[in-house]
């Protein structure tokens, strides 16, 4: 069945188990894989060309890494494509897929009298989800086929390109972040720091809004919230409950930031509770 | 391995960029006149997809695989029914 999980609530939805380690074993884990043990495998959609990058741009060719994530021994993958070429043995199949980006050459095992129906049932240019594991082989990648069925929503095929963007970017993205928020929060800063600045910096240099390693302090993503363009054409400034829940932090914090940013002359209450920035957009 | 040659999905609007090149393109079906098919590209504009006709009847919703000739049509290879509904549906009940 395709319509497995809500598509509405990245978070939920990925939060499974299904795609991703969960970021409740990144602290423990400093290589940030829930563990090496098989049957703690996730599932990874990816392209062909994710794969193929990855392979060119891996020193080590035996292991694989996408994202910054050993797609070899900890993940499945699952890819939706075209499949070409399919040649059908008594033991195994062997076949092409085109996914648009890349082609990849899959291999599935028939053990069972369900696996030769469903590869019977797989045609010649009809498209197909697989799952399945990165396999090298004399230097190349094939794809050790688990599953495969026929893709009978063809939604499906968008689908699976935007949750490959999703991953990718959470990989990317969230993942490097994640770390730096625990620095931050372990170091006892007097004046707010922006991630690995040891020296004290003059505040007036730490509100140019630039990020180093993905980590803002809470300043300036409270400065980014009010430089939003609709924030500024409010008149009376933005309420502070707004910025709180923008930013998904407490109020104590907030007011915090805002107490410092005030000093700087940054931004200033406009009305009561309703806070407006000094910085010309 | 090979990511040469990859057919990337395209609207009207890309279809400059690739001419000469082999692309997939998803159309909703106007009109099917033998060897020649019109249909609305994903960006409502119109495409034109001149060559071999599609071996089985068409449904409402194609893709076509094939070589780009100018900025408005493409010479098919591969047809591939995609049915008659892409894209979000909203059912009526409250179940899905």
């Amino acid at each position: 069945m395709y319509s497995n999980s809500s598509q509405f609530d990245g978070n939920a939805a990925f939060s499974g188990g299904g795609f991703m380690p969960s970021q409740t074993t990144q602290s423990a884990d400093p290589s940030f894989f829930p563990s090496k043990n098989r049957d703690a495998q996730a599932l990874l959609p990816l392209t062909v060309k994710q794969i193929h990058d990855a392979f060119q741009s891996s020193d080590d060719k035996t292991n694989l890494i996408v994202d910054g994530v050993d797609v070899n021994n900890v993940f499945q993958v699952t890819l939706v494509g075209k499949v070409c070429n399919k040649v059908g043995r008594i033991t195994d199949v062997t076949f092409v897929l085109d996914d648009g980006t890349g082609r990849i050459e899959c291999n599935k095992w028939l053990q069972e009298a369900a696996d030769t129906n469903v590869a019977e049932g797989i045609l010649d240019g009809m498209y197909a989800r697989l799952h399945g594991h990165l396999k090298g082989f004399q230097g190349k990648r094939t794809l050790n086929v688990f599953s495969f069925r026929p893709v009978t929503d063809f939604n499906e095929i968008a689908n699976h390109f935007i949750e490959c963007i999703y991953v990718h970017l959470y990989n990317t993205k969230i993942r490097v972040s994640v770390p730096n928020q625990q620095n931050v929060m372990n170091s006892t800063p007097i004046t707010p720091t922006k991630g690995y600045q040891t020296q004290a910096v003059p505040p007036s240099n730490q509100f140019s809004g630039q990020q180093i390693n993905g980590q803002k302090s809470v300043e300036d993503m409270v400065l980014d919230v009010l430089h939003f363009p609709a924030n500024r054409a409010r008149i009376e400034g933005v309420p502070r409950d707004l910025i709180a829940q923008n930013l998904g932090i407490s109020l104590d914090k907030l007011m915090v930031a805002i107490k410092s940013l005030i000093e700087e002359g940054v931004i200033y209450e406009a009305i009561a509770d309703h806070y407006k920035s000094t910085i010309n957009g | 391995m090979d990511t040469s040659n990859p057919a990337a999905f395209v609207n009207a609007e890309l279809l400059h960029f690739y001419v000469g090149r082999r692309v997939r393109a998803l159309m909703q079906v106007i009109r099917s006149d033998g060897g020649i098919v019109i249909g609305k590209s994903t960006d409502e504009k119109q495409l034109v997809v001149k060559g071999s006709p599609p071996p089985a009847p068409l449904t409402t919703f194609v893709e076509v695989f094939g070589i780009v000739n100018n900025d408005k049509s493409i010479s098919p290879e591969i047809w591939t029914n995609f049915g008659d509904a892409v894209g979000i549906v909203f059912p009526s009940h409250s179940s899905c």
